[in-house]
């Protein structure tokens, strides 16, 4: 698949897991860490898991500007939480939680687990949310020829050494 | 016939609560010390005198003139007290009150003050005692819920953030947050610690916030259910837009 800009620009698209059922899951309240880290858990858990994106409000470990520029800020959000036995760091709340999945029951599955996990109202949309073409972020993060999974997956603003990348290792690797 | 001022239009509860708010007939929910509320503040430390940027206005040779005879200098400009500020962020998930309408409150109740109004911040500049009496009565009365407003000097974003899962309006520098049933704050509006825990009290149910509300809402009290507001609102608009055509002006030049 190639670019549909007529643009000649050579960059192609992230053809074979086009196929594949992307979900945005948006619950009305931002999570706490404990919840997020069962949600993320449970999710990890599925077997039809290819992709999964966390975004949120950023989290930061001191204040930015003003007269407190440099105060220590020690939120109680920012915790570090285990998932998939890989021990994280946040850097930004639960308040968004994109994944990309291979199959209708995956999808059900997930529905699931989040009306038993979230004691609030959510959104649960199906449609387009991972990137499908490299833009000149993934350009200057990944570099040319990047794996087309990690399209949009890292933070435009982020540092190299803040990128959190959780792999799933055995089952789905294999298949 | 004395003459009421009326400062509002509409019959629904949130245009009741709007006219409370600009005509300040408002509830004393808590208690606030003035010790706290300097602290809180940051401007100084609590217990210090108030730095001036000139002498009182007494011991000032002022020159002759009718306006500074007819108009009675407030307490702070009296006392040649710094200008500084507070700034109130107040949640769109039914805060008791909003930037617009701390606007009007503080512009119509208040002299000397210069109040400032953002989408999701209101601030008010004035003489430093002077902003104190305003800060105060907003803390402490119905205009205040602990949990949907604060006070915040810098990164205010959590105005139209979704809350946090204890009903807590997100602040990315924790400055307030819930301990027991209470809220407190650690951190003055600039996020710099301090060295006590204010109690800023209990935050208000959910319901009581939608009763208490002067937002206009979907999900409570929605803006095009109040008749009156909605024909008044059109007029202003309606006549603001047709003035700037400026009828009959150009004729006469």
């Amino acid at each position: 698949m190639t670019c549909p800009t007529e643009s000649e620009c050579n960059c192609s698209g992230a053809g074979e897991i086009n196929e594949a059922i992307q979900i945005e899951i948006v619950p009305q309240r931002i999570l706490s860490p404990e919840t997020s880290e069962k949600l993320l858990g449970r999710v990890y858990d599925l077997d039809g898991i290819i992709r999964v994106m966390v975004q949120g409000s950023r989290l930061p470990d001191v204040v930015g500007y003003g007269p407190g520029t440099g105060q220590k800020v020690n939120h109680p959000l920012k915790k570090t939480i285990d998932v998939e036995g890989q021990r994280i760091n946040m850097r930004v709340s639960l308040g968004r939680l994109l994944v990309e999945v291979c199959d209708e029951e995956t999808v059900e599955e997930l529905r699931k687990i989040c009306e038993e996990i979230f004691t609030f109202p959510f959104e649960f949309y199906q449609g387009t949310f991972f990137k499908k073409y490299s833009t000149i972020v993934d350009y200057a993060k990944l570099g040319p020829n990047a794996d087309e999974r990690l399209l949009g997956m890292t933070d435009p603003k982020g540092k190299l050494d803040h990128i959190v990348f959780i792999e799933k290792s055995k089952d789905l690797k294999e298949e | 016939m004395a003459y009421t001022a009326q400062y509002y239009p509409g019959a629904t509860s949130v245009a009741a609560n709007r006219r409370k708010h600009m005509g300040h007939k408002l509830e004393k929910l808590r208690e606030v010390s003035d010790e706290d509320l300097t602290a809180i503040l940051g401007h100084r430390a609590p217990g210090q005198d108030y730095p001036s940027t000139h002498p009182p206005l007494a011991e000032m040779e002022e020159p002759p003139c009718p306006v500074r005879e007819a108009v009675a200098p407030t307490p702070g400009a009296k006392a040649g007290d710094r200008v500084r500020y507070v700034q109130f962020v107040d949640s769109m998930y039914n805060a008791p009150s909003v930037p617009y309408v701390r606007s009007y409150y503080a512009a119509i109740n208040f002299r000397g003050v210069d109040p400032g109004t953002l989408s999701g911040r209101q601030i008010v500049e004035a003489r430093e005692r002077d902003m104190e009496v305003v800060a105060k009565d907003q803390l402490e009365t119905e205009m205040t819920d602990p949990a949907r407003s604060s006070i915040r000097g810098a990164t205010v974003h959590g105005h139209s953030v979704r809350l946090q899962e204890d009903g807590v309006m997100f602040d990315m520098l924790d400055r307030s947050r819930r301990e027991g049933d209470v809220i407190i704050m650690d951190k003055d509006q600039v996020a710099i610690p301090l060295d006590r825990k204010v109690n800023l009290g209990k935050p208000m149910s959910e319901e009581e916030l939608a009763k208490r509300t002067t937002i206009y809402r979907v999900d409570n009290v929605p803006f095009r259910s109040d008749a009156e507001t909605v024909e008044w609102v059109q007029r202003v608009y309606l006549q603001r837009t047709q003035y700037g055509f400026r009828p009959g002006v150009e004729k006469t030049q």
